[in-house]
């Protein structure tokens, strides 16, 4: 029986081996994807340009102006002759406009509360809830470090801690959660193309006439790819070392698990479109809607799961991205072993038998009884 | 001239009787721009609610609860149990049972009521950089709040009760500047507009390279290019009826998803129709463009594919449609003024939303122009090489 399933495993592998394209991008293309979407996604804003609107032009309102410049957040730009603010946020030249009012020093002196206005292009409503935000706790820090207005009171001061990711880093976020999206992807599409291949060629007949049963043929075509998903795994660990911060946790073995489980998952599910389209090409559709875009998207690696609607946040736990993503930030980042991990762990198995069950199911329906 | 048309026109009827056989890619190409954006539109929200606060409240008196009511008194925060020694909190951090928890010493109301300064600890979890950045944000906010409060209050009168919405924010002392902010193109601040136009500029250039790409390699996969090739038509002429059927399907695709965005969101179309009807024509030959040099240089459909796999999420990554390009490091920034999606996004959503003035969305629209013409020689050069 286990010899079968290795025997199996190694024409497999003979027969991957072949296809140098393919070797090229299953190696190349997880590291290059993962850092350039680890490095280029984030939430957090910076550099936004701001447009400057100085009616009053005196030293406090560019003191005013200063505070805004000394923040990461924003990064100040002179408006053009004549432009007007609507003008500037429309054409694209800045994602604010800061409008200080003419008298806004001695308003301030006399204590009569001026207002400065902030326009800000709400196109992208996060980041202009957080702009709206960032300038109201500069405001009010310029507020009391100039000492206008009424002394401040300051009865709770409140000291707060950043646990697992002190430097709130999204590269951090993006780079743990990016592991488990090139775990699905690659590892699924080799199954997916290795599957549909046999029944576009033919060799399909051949499995279904010799004396492998579906549960084994199919278990030993998995081995192969899972066996390549533990090298992108090791290759993309590597990278996290290097880029995004990654450690090593100190029981590795939670992870090592996982990530097994994970690769079998994710190339029984590649399998399973394979065997459903018969077709190379129709297989990669499905295997990009349903294992990349979706894990893109409700998989907790963009945002956090407990934002998707309720109506269809049950289907997060249907992807096996959810629970890796989980356990690879519970090893790497707050290393906390098996403790939180197992119920993850047991999800992770379920689905891959699931999936493997699926593909038994799948194929024995065509096979010739021995 | 009379002749070039009239073999285009053969061979374009051609290219739809074709098309016509073939549903599953017209399937393909319809269902993304409604299933895709809709679930784009709900799915996406990064908008943080609901936070689970676990309290550690050591002091136990009236003031430490009046403070933990002004911290939780909004949407924001669920208290969701209250610990007895920061230990406990601490392991329902880890267990993931909490986002973040509070402490409060028990000499909390003793220091209030001396009228000195008391501390509380928050410990946050920061694995979710951008979640625990913007809860630190609404803390920092109802603590301003409270303090601003606490410091007008009259003490024997009980403390007002005041509901912090999300536009709120932290006050200056009385007397002092005040800063407001206005919303403007999006003043009910709706998360779902600025996915649905990004999502909506993905579809039209990656799904018109995807198809092109699989239509183009097709006929060299079943052979059947040897006997185009043998017909007197010229590789252009070819090339133009192969990708007319495509691109009117875009054509379609385009106003469907515009449509999806109008009556699912409440997208508002505030400029003209024309520029966006251009501006996604000229996207849709890049991407066809970038579809058939694909096609060129591989040999099999399941090589195009994969082929644009890797072209394909660079070109959205870099676009500003999902996250930001401000954000990016500097080198990804300038690497994505040669994006030909990062213009159609910048007309799309200045179309939509912005109703941009002319002066600012004709060089977006020259360069996106630009991009289609260049990258639509290239592919025909290419084409033709063959």
């Amino acid at each position: 029986m286990i010899r079968k399933i290795f025997a199996q495993a190694l024409k497999e592998w003979r027969l991957f081996r072949r296809d140098k394209l393919l070797i090229a991008l299953a190696a190349v293309m997880p590291i290059a994807l993962m850092s350039l979407a680890g490095l280029t996604s984030s939430l957090r804003l910076r550099n936004v340009k701001l447009l400057v609107y100085d009616y009053d032009n005196t030293p406090l309102s560019r003191t005013y102006l200063e505070t805004y410049g000394a923040a990461i957040t924003f990064n100040l730009v002179p408006h053009g002759p004549h432009e007007s603010p609507e003008f500037a946020l429309a054409s694209g030249r800045g994602r604010a406009a800061l409008i200080i009012p003419p008298n806004f020093e001695r308003d301030t002196r006399r204590g009569a509360a001026p207002i400065v206005q902030l326009m800000i292009d709400a196109t992208d409503s996060n980041a202009a809830t957080s702009l709206g935000n960032m300038a109201a706790a500069i405001n009010a820090s310029f507020a009391r470090n100039t000492g206008v207005g009424e002394p401040p009171m300051l009865p709770v001061k409140m000291e707060t801690r950043l646990w697992y990711n002190p430097g709130l880093s999204n590269p951090v976020y993006f780079g743990t959660g990016g592991l488990g999206m090139m775990l699905i992807i690659f590892p699924a599409l080799l199954g997916a193309l290795a599957t549909a291949k046999e029944y576009e060629m033919g060799t399909i007949i051949q499995a279904y006439a010799s004396s492998l049963t579906a549960a084994q043929w199919i278990a030993g075509k998995a081995l192969v790819y899972v066996l390549v998903g533990v090298v992108e795994f090791v290759l993309c660990f590597a990278l996290g070392m290097f880029v995004f911060s990654y450690r090593i946790p100190s029981d590795p073995a939670v992870l090592i698990v996982a990530t097994v489980l994970y690769l079998f998952a994710g190339v029984f599910f590649g399998m399973m479109m394979g065997n459903a389209t018969g077709t190379q090409s129709a297989a990669i559709q499905g295997v990009q809607m349903g294992s990349f875009l979706l894990s893109l998207l409700l998989s907790g690696y963009l945002f956090a799961i407990s934002n998707i609607p309720a109506q269809i946040r049950w289907f997060s736990s249907l992807l096996p991205a959810t629970h890796y993503i989980q356990i690879v930030r519970n090893s790497i980042l707050r290393d906390v072993g098996w403790g939180t991990s197992y119920r993850p762990l047991i999800a992770l198995a379920l689905l891959a038998l699931a999936f493997y069950a699926l593909n038994v199911l799948q194929m024995r329906k065509m096979q010739f009884k021995a | 001239m009379g002749a070039f048309i009239r073999r285009y026109l053969a061979l374009a009827t051609k290219e739809f009787q074709q098309l016509r056989r073939n549903p599953g890619l017209i399937i393909q190409l319809m269902i993304p721009p409604t299933i895709v954006l809709v679930i784009f539109g709900y799915a996406l929200n990064p908008k943080v609610r609901n936070l689970r606060l676990g309290v550690v409240d050591e002091s136990f008196t009236a003031e430490s609860r009046n403070f933990i009511d002004a911290l939780t008194e909004n949407v924001n925060f669920d208290v969701t149990r209250v610990y007895g020694r920061p230990q406990d909190a601490e392991n329902a951090l880890k267990n993931l049972e909490l986002d973040l928890f509070l402490v409060i010493p028990d000499d909390f109301a003793r220091s209030l009521n001396r009228g000195q300064t008391a501390s509380v600890q928050v410990v946050i979890d920061a694995v979710d950089a951008n979640t625990a950045q913007i809860a630190q944000g609404y803390l920092k906010k109802n603590l301003e709040d409270y303090n601003t409060s606490r410091g007008l209050e009259i003490p024997g009168e009980s403390r007002p009760r005041r509901i912090l919405i999300r536009a709120a924010h932290a006050a200056p002392p009385p007397g002092a500047v005040d800063v407001r902010p206005a919303y403007i193109y999006n003043p009910g601040l709706v998360t779902a507009w600025h996915y649905v136009t990004g999502v909506m500029s993905i579809i039209m250039f990656i799904n018109a390279s995807l198809v092109a790409s699989a239509l183009a390699v097709k006929e060299k996969e079943t052979g059947t290019i040897e006997q185009l090739l043998m017909t007197p038509a010229q590789t252009v002429e070819m090339l133009f009826a192969k990708v007319t059927p495509v691109f009117i399907l875009m054509m379609v695709v385009m106003f469907v998803a515009l449509g999806t965005g109008i009556l699912v969101f409440d997208l508002p179309m505030r400029g003209a129709l024309w520029m966006f009807a251009v501006a996604g024509a000229c996207a849709a030959l890049a991407g066809i463009g970038i579809g058939v040099m694909v096609a060129t240089v591989s040999k099999s459909q399941q090589q195009a594919q994969l082929l644009t796999f890797f072209v394909n999420p660079p070109i959205t990554l870099l676009s500003g449609a999902t996250s930001p390009i401000e954000n990016m490091p500097e080198f990804f920034q300038r690497l994505s003024y040669f994006n030909p999606l990062r213009y159609l996004v910048t007309i799309v959503r200045g179309v939509t939303l912005k109703n941009a003035p002319w002066s600012a969305m004709w060089p977006n629209l020259v360069i996106l122009s630009a991009f289609a013409v260049v990258l639509f020689s290239i592919s025909a050069w290419r084409f033709r090489k063959q």
